[in-house]
């Protein structure tokens, strides 16, 4: 089991010999069970840290503003950014190492081991709940957690209230890291595409249905794209104005802007947006689960992704996140790709 | 607001039997920004093409839309007319309502409507063209050649002759080829090494050819005009300056080996020179089954070796030479033994392959030109030649006819005759084709004058029984069954590109076709281009062929190679990719994604070879971020062209 204290201590070394310029990790909320994202910049702060079933963020997302921010900073601070990342936070970073987006040199991991569980979704845990407010969660021997509610503390297997991703987890322990926390894991799932069976299943009418309906119901709040560690553009096709103005653009182009899809959130743009972002991450995303987390109408965006990463899987035998050096899925070709569907 | 001028072309009835070019061109006439619109029969004509400059000159037209066939066809034409009327020639566009609408629609007004859409789309396009130059690059006047056998050999000369520089690269010990196996050739029955060899003494004492046998090519970078290529000389572990011929080397080297000159009818030395005749004359030590380099191990040629001219220290080269063009000719192997164990082919001693047969008729062959079988040593009385052997059999092997067994069959055939006079030669056939310079005739002679027993069937069995080799096959002209106790019996097996072509077509970037050979740009009108520009093709590596087609192709790959050769500068499309600094991220993919390696990174940002690209756009397609896009199709025109034809 990872040891709170254990990392403390990696954290507050890194801090002390000034490895790094300050470290992201999770701190306790005011709200009780869910932490919130923290940023730790000296040694006597790394005791907010906590490590509970409840760290579900995927952090690496702060790197991506952190790297804006320095390239505006006239004299940067060229240390690294101390990380705290679980399995799939780490892949998330191997993308983002891959696409060259974020140097090695300039992420400091601080690695987390979820061993044999995973996090929680928060949502799930309400409802095992029943009207019991969580305090406080942490992780017991074996697959179970302990939640402390005002009427004691209650074991619950952690199969009930585990996010989704979890339960279909390719990584359970960081793929890459500078120091590692608690086991080396590899739980095995029978089809880490499980969840998608039943929609799978249905006939193309009734999956063009449930489609309409869900994404019907986006209010186009960008909260997905806000999320997403993979979403790092400076100009997104989303935006109303997608072109971007710099010294070379001219007059003309400025005067007549691409209007890619409409602001409004009706149904065909947002199918429209939808469906560019799903195909955007095709190979990239590696299922961190945060978009469909932060989705204010439960819209299941996890589905899109999911089968794209299985489509990645059985064509074309890749898998995002595992190798820095591997070239990208849609920029690498093998001999024996499929092509049938060219006609 | 651009004056745009639209001009639609009937092509005869091609396009105006399917697209009402009136109601064409009165629509696009309405099209915002156009203010001048006409149709006229041949846009192509001179009548047609003046109509285009004069309305370009009095109506002040800044851009202008061809709506005809397929820019692939007229683009240049109508672009050098804008030009002579004073526009760039990127303010002219072309939209196909040739090949994109007239020929594959009947409805008329369905096709009309789409014909208007897809002018009206190129009208947008062009309205946001940029004015071009075309990017001007130096040429490197000189050429490689891949391949020493009589292609290569023709095509260095014919360089060579024309005053260019040439690189020629073989990878076996000597030059030759193929034909220089051969004994006489068809149809004129010449000696094969006695026409060869003075080609081959030309190309050896020519100043301006650099002959690189025993090498390989591997690598080649760059594009046409400047191409850098990377050559592997291996050791021959002899001093070619040093060596006598003497022969004594291999006299004391106790390594025998099969000898892939004679096909394995006869074997040689580890220390062997592959034939009296081989250019560059000198002799070759094979690693392969020499027992070791090192003096202790076994050392007996370096010690009779009287000039010193042996050094097992010698080590592979990697030779860098820089090109304009490249002449791809690495010829053909026979079909593999392996694939005819029907025939008895590896298992049976006197079944021959025609190379073999070769061998035997030769003056300088294993049997100094009588022909014997390989078993006994006796002459043979009865031989059974089988034609299309792993040629036109699309189930279980080669689909193609490999076109020179007719030829080289009734050859044989006639040899054999010559020889034995009272022996009997039989050909089992599927068809006789014997199209070229008397090439008809000369089967005829075989029938006529030698006696040659034509067979139109394919063979069931071939055995061996009581030294014989029996031959069972069937005679479809007369229905019978046939039997033959032959002595000797020669497969015309297929021709298959040469071992290794395909792993070389990968270096340069060649195109393959389905069966591994080279494939030419266009079937009928660039034969001998590759898709790659600056790089050319001659020879069986492009297709079966016989000794004067690949001569012939030979001269004309040379040609095309000099007239790029022949060239100060060379002129490149400069619609190419161009990256928006600001949006890149620098994550490669389309560096990785790029055929023609025209793009790097360079300090975190993608830069573009604007010589290396052909504009194909697959960079623009990868990037996420739209942060890469070809000149005159960027996402502004796409998107501008797909909301036109939506209906604007």
């Amino acid at each position: 089991m990872v040891n709170l204290e254990d990392l403390k201590k990696e954290a507050k070394t890194v801090l002390e010999e000034g490895k790094v310029k300050y470290i992201i990790g999770y701190e306790k909320s005011a709200n009780g069970l869910m932490p919130v994202p923290g940023f730790i910049k000296s040694p006597e702060e790394v005791e907010k840290l906590i490590w509970t079933p409840a760290c579900v963020y995927n952090l690496t997302k702060f790197l991506v503003d952190e790297k804006r921010r320095k390239s505006r900073e006239k004299k940067p601070d060229e240390r690294p950014v101390g990380l705290v990342v679980k399995g799939c936070d780490s892949r998330a970073l191997v993308v983002l190492l891959q696409e060259k987006f974020i140097n090695r040199d300039d992420v400091f991991i601080i690695g987390v081991s979820c061993e044999e569980t995973g996090v929680i979704d928060e949502k799930k845990l309400i409802k095992k709940l029943k009207g019991k407010k969580a305090e406080k969660i942490e992780f017991d021997e074996k697959d179970n957690f302990i939640v402390t509610t005002q009427e004691g503390k209650v074991k619950i297997a952690a199969s009930e209230v585990l996010a989704e991703r979890c339960l279909e987890c390719k990584a359970n322990s960081p793929v890459i890291y500078d120091v590692l926390l608690g086991e080396k894991a590899k739980r095995s799932v029978d089809n880490p595409f499980q969840s998608l069976e039943k929609i799978e299943s249905l006939p193309e009418r009734e999956r063009w249905k449930f489609w309409k309906e869900q994404l019907s119901k986006c209010i186009r709040c960008y909260a997905c794209r806000s999320v997403c560690p993979m979403c790092y553009c400076d100009e997104c096709v989303a935006d109303t104005i997608n072109f971007a103005v710099t010294a070379d653009t001219t007059a003309e182009e400025k005067a007549q802007k691409i209007k890619w899809l409409e602001k409004s959130p009706v149904k065909s743009e947002n199918f429209v947006y939808h469906l560019v972002r799903a195909i955007h991450l095709a190979g990239r995303c590696i299922d961190c689960g945060e978009c469909e987390r932060v989705c204010p109408l439960d819209i299941p965006i996890r589905f899109l992704n999911k089968k794209l990463e299985k489509d990645a899987k059985e064509l074309f035998d890749y898998e995002a996140g595992f190798d820095p050096e591997q070239p990208s899925l849609v920029s690498s070709f093998k001999d024996e790709d499929p092509e049938d569907f060219i006609r | 607001m651009k004056r745009t001028g639209v001009f639609i072309c009937h092509c005869g009835i091609n396009i105006a039997g399917t697209v009402d070019v009136k109601k064409a061109a009165k629509e696009l006439a309405k099209h915002k920004g156009v203010v001048h619109s006409e149709e006229y029969v041949y846009m192509c004509s001179d009548p047609g093409q003046n109509l285009i400059i004069d309305a370009i000159k009095e109506k002040k037209l800044d851009n202008v839309v061809i709506a005809c066939c397929s820019p692939t066809l007229h683009e240049t034409t109508f672009r050098n007319a804008a030009k002579s009327a004073g526009i760039n020639t990127f303010q002219c566009e072309i939209a196909n309502i040739r090949e994109q609408c007239s020929w594959v629609h009947k409805d008329m007004n369905k096709a009309t409507d789409k014909a208007i859409k897809i002018t009206k789309s190129a009208v947008e396009r062009v309205r946001r063209n940029e004015s071009l130059e075309p990017i001007s690059v130096p040429v490197t006047r000189r050429a490689l050649v891949i391949g020493g056998g009589i292609a290569g050999i023709q095509s260095a000369l014919d360089l060579a002759n024309s005053g260019f520089e040439v690189v020629l690269v073989e990878r076996s010990p000597s030059i030759g080829g193929h034909m220089i196996q051969l004994s006489e050739t068809f149809p004129t029955l010449d000696c094969s090494q006695c026409i060869l060899t003075p080609k081959m003494v030309e190309v050896s004492k020519h100043p301006k050819i650099k002959l690189m046998t025993y090498s390989e090519v591997q690598e080649v970078s760059g594009y046409v005009g400047n191409f850098k290529v990377k050559i592997l000389k291996k050791p021959t572990y002899v001093d070619p300056d040093k060596c006598t011929l003497c022969d004594e080397c291999s006299k004391v080297c106790p390594v025998l080996v099969s000898n892939e000159f004679d096909l394995g009818l006869t074997g040689r030395r580890a220390i062997y020179i592959p034939f009296p005749q081989a250019i560059p004359a000198t002799y070759t030590l094979d690693i392969k089954g020499c027992p070791g380099l090192l003096p202790i191990a076994c050392g007996k040629c370096a010690d009779v070796c009287e000039p010193e001219a042996i050094d097992y220290d010698m080590k592979p080269e990697i030779v860098e030479e820089e090109v304009g063009a490249i002449i791809v000719t690495t010829g053909y192997d026979l079909y593999d033994k392996e694939n005819m164990a029907e025939y008895g082919y590896g298992k049976y001693a006197d079944v021959l392959d025609g190379l073999q047969f070769e061998r035997l008729c030769s003056a300088s062959g294993p049997t100094m030109g009588k022909i014997l079988r390989p078993s006994d040593h006796k002459e043979p009385k009865e031989v059974v030649f089988i034609q299309c052997v792993g040629s036109r059999d699309p189930e279980l092997h080669c689909a193609y006819c490999s076109k020179i067994c007719c030829m080289y069959t009734a050859k044989h055939a006639m040899l054999y005759k010559h020889h034995v006079h009272d022996g009997q030669a039989y050909i089992f056939y599927i068809d006789i084709r014997s199209g070229g310079k008397g090439y008809e005739e000369f089967v005829q002679r075989a029938v006529e004058e030698d006696g040659v027993l034509y067979l139109r069937g394919k063979v069931s069995k071939i055995f061996e029984d009581k030294g014989k080799i029996k031959v069972w096959g069937v005679d479809t002209l007369s229905g019978k069954d046939i039997e033959i106790d032959a002595d000797m019996v020669v497969l015309a097996t297929a021709m298959r590109p040469s071992k290794g072509a395909e792993e070389l077509a990968k270096k340069l970037k060649i195109a393959m076709d389905k069966d591994g050979f080279l494939s030419e740009a266009h079937p009928k009108l660039r034969p001998v281009e590759s898709v790659t520009s600056g790089m050319f093709l001659a020879g069986a590596a492009q297709a079966p062929k016989d000794i004067p087609e690949a001569v012939a192709q030979a001269s004309g790959a040379a040609a095309k190679a000099i007239a790029i050769l022949s060239q100060d500068r060379l002129y490149h499309a400069p619609t190419v990719a161009k990256v928006n600094l600001n949006l890149c991220t620098g994550c490669g993919m389309c560096v990785e994604v790029c055929p023609y390696e025209a793009l790097s990174l360079k300090d975190g940002k993608v830069e573009v070879n604007e010589v290396l690209c052909e504009g194909c756009g697959t960079c623009s397609a990868t990037c996420l971020r739209a942060a890469i896009q070809v000149k005159n199709l960027t996402p502004l025109q796409v998107h501008e062209m797909i909301s036109i034809s939506l209906g604007g």
